[in-house]
């Protein structure tokens, strides 16, 4: 009684949005995560005040995690992104950045945030109809016959994140290793329910990132006692034990056990685990694996008949080694284990990873079961190489379910934005009066979600270089800040995307100069030019549902309250 | 104990009460009406929730002023039990106090010393908040169903069957446009038609046919934790049905590697290992010395591994391939049931094992070895679904003969945010309550056996009772209120035609005085309600104020609010939606009954020792002085 304590009442906060303070968190909230954006963009140190290790990254899911905020309206933003990264691990820059623009505009503007609500809404709906259309400008078809928009995809992701500190040679070579290691998950030819495989990544640190490599197969910790000569009997017979063989009784329920003292338990338990090793033998048995801890007696009785022991391997390899080996874990020690839950390897051999010895065991047949290699020269690269690669396996995936990409560069927002400003001048009238508002709220609207995208796009460029716009396709074009206006044409070359390139008749504005709107032809497919640049269909639609979701929550929320205890 | 001294009396006057509910309407207007917001706060554990809930809202502030704790108290009762009406439940109270405020100070004013002023004061309002709750439980209702219910319509159940078959718009509108401003109240505009058209597919999949329309809500609205997933990450846009039940656990070993049906599942309470040594029971090996075979540790656990396995083989022999399991299973039970190519399922939760009994119509089983064909439920399949980060295992029944209308289905709600997905599904659960309510209003609730019989309530229903049996008169008068499913359209329309009702009650009062009830009473009470409509168009800062023409003589009411310059409001009155009016009827009592209890009140003792301030939080710090 005398612990509980008085309940204080709350902190409240009206209107939270015209809060200086909020805003101006909101505003650096938005810088941190711009100069993030993109290939170039700029990396941050993260520590804390008591002295932990540095973390340098430039990754969303990293960043937002490691800034704590006071201010609940701040966290509601963070967990949406936070949210969005953890389901599709891509575009949360993206969605930080729009959404965080977006309330920013409308903040700016006098436009009512009821109105802004709903104007945001329609043009969602109006933007995700587009995207998910068979003449959308800024989508591409993925070809599963080569890999070649594959890897670009994969290197889109890698090439995203600065902190891995990749080379151009380095950067093409963990986006093939990813490509190559999400082939191999995919089951070829299973009937049935298809399950997908798994990738086990090991990281080794100090070794090139060139000699990064995937295995099919898995590697486990090198047991005790093994040396490279042993030449052993192929294909090899696997049992798998998922209980402790380290001699401790069994489960009998919750009463108590009186042992005389003459009765030696200890030993009676061993004989049996011997009696089990005995089993095992006479099935001819050569690898014997355990998740838990094995009695060192049934270890050297097991190895000086030639059966290879590997013990302690945690629960988490469990599954792939029943995928990869076929065996079904036992569990009981007093009966003959069953043939059929012996599983089988084709081969073992050792392998070396600088000072890491380990055995690679590789599967009998066809198995979607492979380990990636991981190397780089430090720990922090590795890290954040490690995050980029298992963000490029999920986006990767996320394909097999779409078979779409959007182009990267930027070029998708202002493609979006110039067929926003186009599709909403039909009609004005009309839907003003379904979205309960003037015909001047709606098009100030219109221009506020717009200039989010294009200020989402203008994020890219961290140089003091602009952003241009063609008016044809309306993709997104670089002029670096020391480029001439006479040979512009020259100087730009190729759109964000790769999929464009300059011409005589094309005609380019300033991004941030008001054009008339037009609508943005797609662009002729030319097999031979390929997009250099893509993102992930799925997960940059998501983000942008999310963004504007969010931004439209943040702006409908009124009042604050804190509870204090 | 420390013996407290007697704290000074701290008398309480009407300025306290109305200080206190006027901050309480303060904060609530923020989210009340068509251009309300969301009100954002953090849990004492850091969690960010979102609500436009009045209850929530109110609940989330701590109040320390006792009499705005008890003002929360009756508005948490009110809406636990129709599940709508928080909102409004704080503008009437305030605006009732204001009146009666008014009324009483102007009624005293003659010249006493303060204290007795204050004195005689209190009295008046104490007075007038008692004629207005007897006013309100004995006319109330006849008021409402001959001068409110002939305006609105009615919505039936049938609305859901014939949707579900047809699939056709005209039907189901009604019903649509009630769930719509409420999710508009509840959540905001952005996604109201969205999730109203989801509540009316899954209560339309849950339609028992030759069962009350009562009886399919109750049951969602029971199992609603067990019935929906939250998924965090995704827009709100990807929410949906999905056939069958979620259970919330992973499977403990592969899941099943073929698609054949059907696939019989068997639900566990017990542990499959039987258990050797149960609390309190003592194993002695190797008694008085002899080493015997059949005393060694190995023979007893060598006996629970065969038992084991003759269980499973016994499940095998009865087709068996899924168990759910209500606890966590040894190893050992593990890895024989993977031999064996069968799945389980560890650690589900009681409720969703309650609702997968019922839907399946098997019993769940404590000791596997009296295992009996009736304990084993068959299932179209059973199968792994990742929904966000988690892996749950999903399930579909096979389709029996009882079973045909029904066709069980779960709803995944998705949110970029933990705390939006909360608000999405607490918005739903209390949706299906006001349906719930509305479908079962006044004497519907006495005289079926439902478990939910409220307090403001039963007064109600009593009194008219007693009226039926009266005067067959009467009884026709209220017939339209017991009429289920009464609806009107929103926008504080229920509020002025009620208002017109009540003045006209009164000048017939007025004339004819042989009833004994007070015209003033319903002048007063007709004027309390008319700041609901007022609140509702006040956000619009450049409307003029609202007017209102009285029922003509062709019995057609028009409600024009007029706004300066801007022919927008022919716009907004299309974009009002409908309210049950049984759900309003008992909104009124329950704040009548509110302002009488805060009257009654005329002193809060503060009290020093801290285990009285203990004891005082838990009564919610409220002495009653009668």
């Amino acid at each position: 009684m005398s612990r509980l304590s008085k309940k204080s009442p709350s902190v409240c906060t009206d209107m939270p949005l015209d809060n200086t303070d909020i805003c101006s968190k909101l505003h650096l909230l938005k810088q941190i995560l711009t100069s993030c954006f993109g290939p170039t963009g700029r990396l941050k140190q993260v520590h804390n005040n008591i002295g932990g290790h540095v973390v340098t990254t430039s990754a969303s899911s990293v960043l937002l995690s490691s800034v704590s905020s006071s201010q609940p309206f701040i966290n509601l933003i963070k967990t949406s992104i936070l949210n969005h990264v953890s389901r599709f691990s891509d575009c949360g820059l993206f969605a930080a950045i729009l959404c965080l623009s977006l309330i920013e505009q409308i903040k700016k503007s006098a436009l009512k945030e009821s109105v802004a609500i709903r104007v945001n809404n329609y043009l969602l709906a109006l933007c995700t109809s587009y995207l998910q259309r068979e003449d959308c400008g800024c989508r591409v078809k993925l070809d599963f016959c080569s890999t070649q928009n594959l890897i670009t995809l994969a290197r889109s992701v890698i090439s995203s994140k600065p902190a891995c500190v990749l080379t151009e040679p380095e950067t093409f070579h963990i986006s093939k290793l990813a490509v190559q290691a999400f082939l191999l998950t995919v089951p070829c030819s299973s009937p049935g329910i298809v399950s997908f495989g798994r990738i086990v990544t090991v990281p080794v640190e100090g070794h090139s990132v060139l000699s990064s490599e995937v295995l099919p197969g898995l590697l486990v910790e090198m047991p005790d006692g093994l040396s490279e000569e042993d030449k052993l009997l192929n294909p090899l017979s696997v049992v798998l034990f998922s209980a402790s063989l380290a001699g401790d009784i069994s489960e009998l329920g919750d009463g108590v056990i009186e042992a005389h003292p003459d009765v030696d338990t200890d030993s009676q338990i061993l004989g049996q685990l011997l009696e089990l090793g005995r089993q095992v033998i006479n099935d001819e048995v050569k690898l014997f694996m355990c998740q838990k801890v094995i009695h060192p007696v049934l270890q050297q009785y097991l190895r000086s008949h030639g059966v290879i022991v590997v013990e302690r391997l945690g629960i988490a390899l469990m599954e792939p080694l029943t995928q990869l080996t076929g065996a079904q874990p036992v569990a009981t020690l007093h009966t003959t284990i069953p043939p059929k839950t012996y599983g089988k390897v084709r081969d073992l051999c050792i392998k070396h990873f600088g000072s890491k010895t380990m055995l690679h065991l590789f599967p009998l047949g066809e198995s979607a079961i492979c380990t990636m290699i991981l190397c780089h020269r430090n720990q922090t690269m590795l890290n954040e190489l490690k995050v980029v690669c298992q963000t490029a396996e999920h986006v990767l995936r996320l394909t097999l379910r779409e078979p779409f990409a959007l182009v990267g560069g930027g070029c998708t927002e202002i493609n979006l934005a110039a067929y926003v400003r186009h599709k909403s001048k039909s009609e004005v009238p009309e839907t003003a009066s379904v979205l309960m508002c003037s015909q001047t709220e709606y098009l100030l609207g219109v221009e506020l979600f717009c200039c989010a995208l294009e200020s989402a796009a203008r994020a890219l460029e961290h140089d003091g270089g602009s952003s241009l716009i063609d008016l044809t396709h309306a993709h997104r074009w670089m002029l670096p800040a020391d480029a001439i206006k006479e040979t512009m044409e020259e100087s730009l070359g190729f759109c964000g995307c790769g999929l464009v390139q300059s011409s005589p008749s094309k005609k380019w504005i300033y991004l941030s100069t008001k054009y008339s709107d037009f609508c943005p032809s797609s662009v002729f497919r030319d097999t031979r030019v390929q997009p250099r640049v893509l993102d992930s269909f799925t997960a940059k639609l998501s983000a942008l549902q999310v963004a504007v979701e969010t931004a439209n929550l943040a702006l409908d929320v009124k009042y604050i309250i804190q509870d204090m205890n | 104990m420390k013996k407290d001294k007697m704290p000074p009396l701290g008398h309480l006057h009407m300025e306290h009460v109305l200080q206190a509910v006027g901050v309480l309407e303060a904060v609530i207007l923020r989210s009340f009406g068509p251009e309300g917001g969301q009100v954002l706060f953090t849990r004492d554990t850091g969690q960010v929730l979102l609500s436009r809930s009045g209850t929530r809202i109110l609940t989330a502030l701590h109040l320390e002023h006792p009499f705005a704790r008890m003002v929360v108290e009756c508005v948490w009762k009110h809406s636990s039990a129709t599940g709508d009406g928080s909102k409004t439940f704080i503008l009437l109270l305030a605006s009732l106090l204001r009146l009666i405020h008014a009324a009483a100070s102007k009624g005293s004013n003659v010249s006493h010393s303060y204290s007795s002023t204050k004195a005689a004061e209190a009295a008046t309002a104490r007075h007038l908040a008692d004629k207005l709750l007897a006013f309100g439980l004995k006319e109330l209702d006849e008021l409402i169903a001959t001068g409110v219910v002939p305006y609105g319509g009615c919505i039936s159940w049938e609305d859901f069957t014939v949707e579900a078959q047809t699939s056709s718009l005209t039907n189901n509108l009604c019903v649509q446009k009630l769930l719509r401003s409420f999710f508009h109240t509840r959540c905001g505009y952005t996604h109201c038609d969205f999730s109203s058209h989801l509540t009316c597919e899954l209560l339309s999949h849950w339609n028992f046919k030759n069962q009350l329309p009562s009886f399919s809500l109750q049951l969602v609205s029971d199992y609603f934790p067990a019935l929906h997933t939250p998924v965090s990450g995704f827009p709100v846009r990807s929410s949906r049905l999905i056939e069958g039940q979620v259970i919330h656990r992973d499977f403990a070993t592969p899941p099943l590697k073929t698609d054949h049906q059907p696939v019989k599942a068997v639900v566990l309470t017990g542990s499959l290992q039987p258990t050797l040594l149960s609390t309190g029971d003592v194993l002695e090996l190797g008694y008085r010395g002899r080493m015997k075979e059949e005393r060694s540790i190995l023979h007893f656990s060598s006996w629970m591994e065969s038992s084991l396995q003759g269980v499973i083989a016994k499940l095998q022999t009865l087709g068996v391939c899924v168990l759910l399991s209500a606890v966590k299973q040894s190893a050992a039970v593990l890895a024989l049931a993977t031999q064996a190519e069968m799945c389980l399922v560890e650690c589900v939760s009681e409720d969703e094992l309650s609702l997968f009994s019922q839907l399946s119509g098997t019993t769940p089983i404590w000791d596997c070895s009296m295992i009996e064909s009736e304990h084993v439920a068959t299932l179209a399949f059973c199968r792994p679904i990742q929904l966000g980060a988690h892996r749950y295992v999903h399930v579909a029944f096979q389709d029996s003969e009882d079973r045909i209308t029904i066709k069980p289905c779960s709803l995944i709600i998705c949110a970029p945010g933990e705390g939006q997905i909360e608000q999405y599904a607490c918005a739903l659960q209390d949706a299906i309550r006001m349906l719930l309510r509305t479908w079962e209003p006044m004497l519907a609730a006495a005289t079926t056996t439902s478990k939910s019989t409220l307090q403001s309530h039963k007064g109600a229903s009593l009194h008219t009772d007693s009226l039926t049996e009266q005067t067959p008169y009467r009884s026709i008068a209220i017939q339209p209120i017991q009429k289920p499913g009464c609806v009107l359209s929103a926008g504080g329309l229920f509020e002025l035609l009620l208002h017109y009702a009540l003045l006209q009650h009164g000048h017939s009062c007025s004339v004819s005085p042989d009833l004994n009830i007070d015209a003033s009473v319903s002048q007063l009470l007709a004027n309390a309600l008319l700041s609901v409509p007022q609140k509702i168009y006040s956000h619009k800062n450049t409307i003029s104020p609202i007017q209102v023409e009285g029922p003509l003589g062709d019995g057609k009411l028009s409600l024009h609010c007029c706004r300066e310059g801007d022919k927008l409001s022919k716009v907004s009155e299309l974009d009002l939606g409908l309210e049950s009016v049984s759900c309003k009827y008992q909104l009124l009592l329950a704040v009548l009954q509110c302002v009488a209890s805060l009257l009654k009140v005329d002193a809060v003792l503060p009290t020093h020792t801290d285990q009285e301030q203990i004891k005082c939080h838990e009564n919610k710090g409220i002495k009653m002085l009668l």
